[in-house]
């Protein structure tokens, strides 16, 4: 069972407050839309939860385990994994070494080698056979958000943090990773997703949280939350209020 | 062949096959009345090639650059110096205290700097080039240590059991360097070696991929301080006498990154490649009378290096098998021409020249890497973000 919580969750950048007493939870077998406008502390939520940033205040647990103070390479080896919205691959490795490296680690640490082997099976997963051997300039966009899909799961994760894995692509792309999300929940892991398009997450989340300037000013189900005012003055600019 | 090559005892068994051959290089020597000039030359490529590969082990593989070099292979010498000639130790196990002191004082760099984030990058480079200068001032303030007047090291005991002096310099490099090359072998097949590479690539993903990126960054430079100690203290036996100026100074880091580089940082190979040119070329141009040139003929081959060859000379060669040999063979053919060929030293020399300058020569684009998709992908991050 995957239960993270948070609570009262702060991080400053200098005079900033980019989460300002952030407050929540993800139960196993959600998919969590996480929303809200640009700026609004959705990737430094995820940065601080994935142990990338530590907190500058508050309390994260995960499975009754506070996590609040662990580096972010024992947060993955509990089981949380991320993946990041502007891909960043390690750029002198080929597709398949990108992956086999959260093979090595982890709760059950491969060998290199057996690491390598395993890791084609999640090239296989997000259709990335293909391009195993090929350096990672010769794959677009599309491609490598599915290599950080690919990396993210093969650290066989009970929660994952999806940043933005649909930003940037074409409708047909979007299509198919709406349906590659669904197969990575449907395989048992529970999710949390960031997304800037209401369509995808209305489709996709069993719950909705909203960020406004660091903090959350909805939670719950998906059709009610886009609903609220606040939400769509927020989230949507006053000019879809007036409109 | 190449799948044989790829398992991780491969490399090391060769490693140490062709060591224990070179073992008997000076029961040869001697038998075949050659000049034992030949076991110095030797000695002192695997003097380059345990300080380069100790170096590449932490450098090449995690991407920190390091100027303490310097420090770790001092503090051998030093080790050997201070405990050996003034206070009569044995001087095998010294040998070890040099490297384990030299250990500890990277474990020590690696403490500090590590836990800073900040500290990464160009602040870390001037941290370790500190600490060497930090160290000489020590050893000249410290009468235990230096005193500012120097250790005469000609007169240090020498067991028996190891031969004449040239014959028993020869051994003890063999071992440092093998040694080193086959732990950055070990290192480059093991967890450890992608954890630093990963590393180099990115480290805060390596963190969240589930990296110790702290622990394995101490291990590392750990193990390249331990090792270029090690190297430095059997050093001592090599220098008749130590002065702080000489020892704590830029010279050895430098040359060192100019091996590793120029032989390429990514495989535990390029080092020793890079020692075996670097020193081959200057010790004949040093014999020629050209010492001034010998610099500029070999920055200059630096400069190309990292602007033409990025993976390094090992990478390339492997890459252009035939370019290579064909380099090699006229070079052996250009000697015979040009002379003179005084010595097996001079062979070498013009065979490795051969060799770098056919693994050098443009070759026509043969597909290499597609730009052109990179190139949308960006863009459309670009356009991602700024969304």
């Amino acid at each position: 069972m995957a239960d993270l919580r948070f609570e009262n969750v702060v991080k400053h950048f200098g005079g900033v407050h980019a989460l300002d007493g952030v407050t929540g939870h993800v139960s196993g077998g959600e998919i969590l839309g996480l929303v809200g406008p640009n700026g609004s502390g959705k990737s430094t939520l995820i940065h601080v939860l994935s142990g990338h940033y530590d907190a500058d205040d508050g309390r994260i647990t995960f499975d009754g385990e506070d996590i609040t103070e662990r580096p972010a390479h024992r947060v993955i080896e509990m089981g949380v994994a991320r993946t990041y919205q502007i891909p960043r691959p390690f750029s002198t490795m080929t597709a398949l070494e990108n992956v086999s490296v959260p093979l090595m680690f982890g709760a059950q640490p491969m060998r290199p080698e057996a690491a390598r082997q395993a890791a084609r099976e999640w090239l296989g997963f997000t259709g990335l056979e293909a391009y195993a051997d090929q350096p990672i300039s010769s794959l677009n966009l599309h491609q490598l958000k599915y290599l950080e899909l690919a990396r993210a799961l093969a650290a066989r994760p009970r929660l994952v943090f999806l940043d933005e894995v649909l930003s940037g692509l074409n409708p047909s792309e979007i299509n198919d990773s709406i349906e590659m999300v669904r197969r990575i929940h449907a395989s048992g892991i529970t999710i949390v997703i960031v997304e800037h398009l209401v369509r995808v997450v209305t489709s996709l989340a069993t719950r909705i949280m909203v960020l406004d300037r660091g903090r959350v000013i909805a939670d719950g189900d998906p059709g009610e939350v886009m609903r609220k005012p606040e939400v769509v003055t927020a989230y949507l600019g006053k000019r879809a209020q007036g409109a | 062949m190449k799948g044989l090559a790829r398992r991780p005892w491969f490399a090391p068994v060769v490693t140490l096959m062709v060591a224990a051959a070179l073992w008997f290089y000076p029961n040869l020597l001697d038998a075949a009345g050659w000049p034992v000039f030949y076991l110095l030359f030797a000695y002192t490529v695997f003097f380059w090639t345990a300080q380069s590969s100790s170096w590449n082990l932490f450098t090449g593989f995690s991407g920190y650059f390091s100027f303490g070099q310097g420090a770790f292979y001092g503090v051998g010498v030093y080790a050997v110096g201070v405990l050996v000639v003034k206070q009569g130790w044995p001087l095998l196990p010294t040998f070890l205290v040099g490297g384990l002191l030299s250990a500890m004082l990277g474990l020590f760099i690696g403490l500090i700097v590590f836990r800073l984030r900040r500290l990464r990058g160009e602040i870390f480079a001037l941290m370790t080039l500190a600490v060497a200068f930090v160290l000489g001032a020590v050893a000249r303030v410290s009468s235990t240590i230096d005193g500012g007047q120097g250790i005469p090291l000609s007169s240090v005991p020498v067991p028996e059991a190891l031969g004449s002096h040239p014959e028993m310099i020869f051994r003890l490099g063999l071992i440092t360097a093998v040694l080193a090359v086959v732990v950055a072998q070990v290192v480059q097949h093991s967890r450890l070696g992608w954890g630093l590479f990963s590393i180099r690539d990115d480290e805060d993903v390596a963190e969240t991929l589930g990296v110790p990126t702290f622990r394995f960054k101490m291990v590392a430079l750990g193990l390249t301080a331990f090792l270029a100690g090690l190297s430095g203290a059997v050093h001592a036996l090599q220098v008749s006498y130590v002065t702080i100026e000489e020892v704590f100074n830029i010279r050895v880091p430098l040359m060192v990154i100019l091996m590793s580089i120029l032989g390429g940082t990514r495989h535990w190979m390029g080092p020793v490649l890079g020692a075996l040119v670097v020193h081959t070329m200057s010790d004949r141009l040093n014999r020629a009378g050209l010492e001034a040139v010998s610099d500029l003929i070999i920055g200059g081959l630096l400069i190309l290096m990292i602007v033409a060859v990025k993976e390094g000379l090992y990478l390339r060669m492997r890459e252009r098998p035939w370019a290579t040999s064909i380099g090699g063979i006229l070079g052996v053919a250009a000697g015979f021409v040009i002379g003179p060929l005084d010595s097996a030293v001079t062979h070498l020399a013009y065979v490795l020249l051969g060799a770098v300058l056919g693994a050098m020569v443009p070759q026509g684009r043969r597909g290499g890497r597609p730009s052109s998709p990179g190139a949308p992908a960006a863009e459309a991050i670009e356009e991602a973000v700024g969304g």
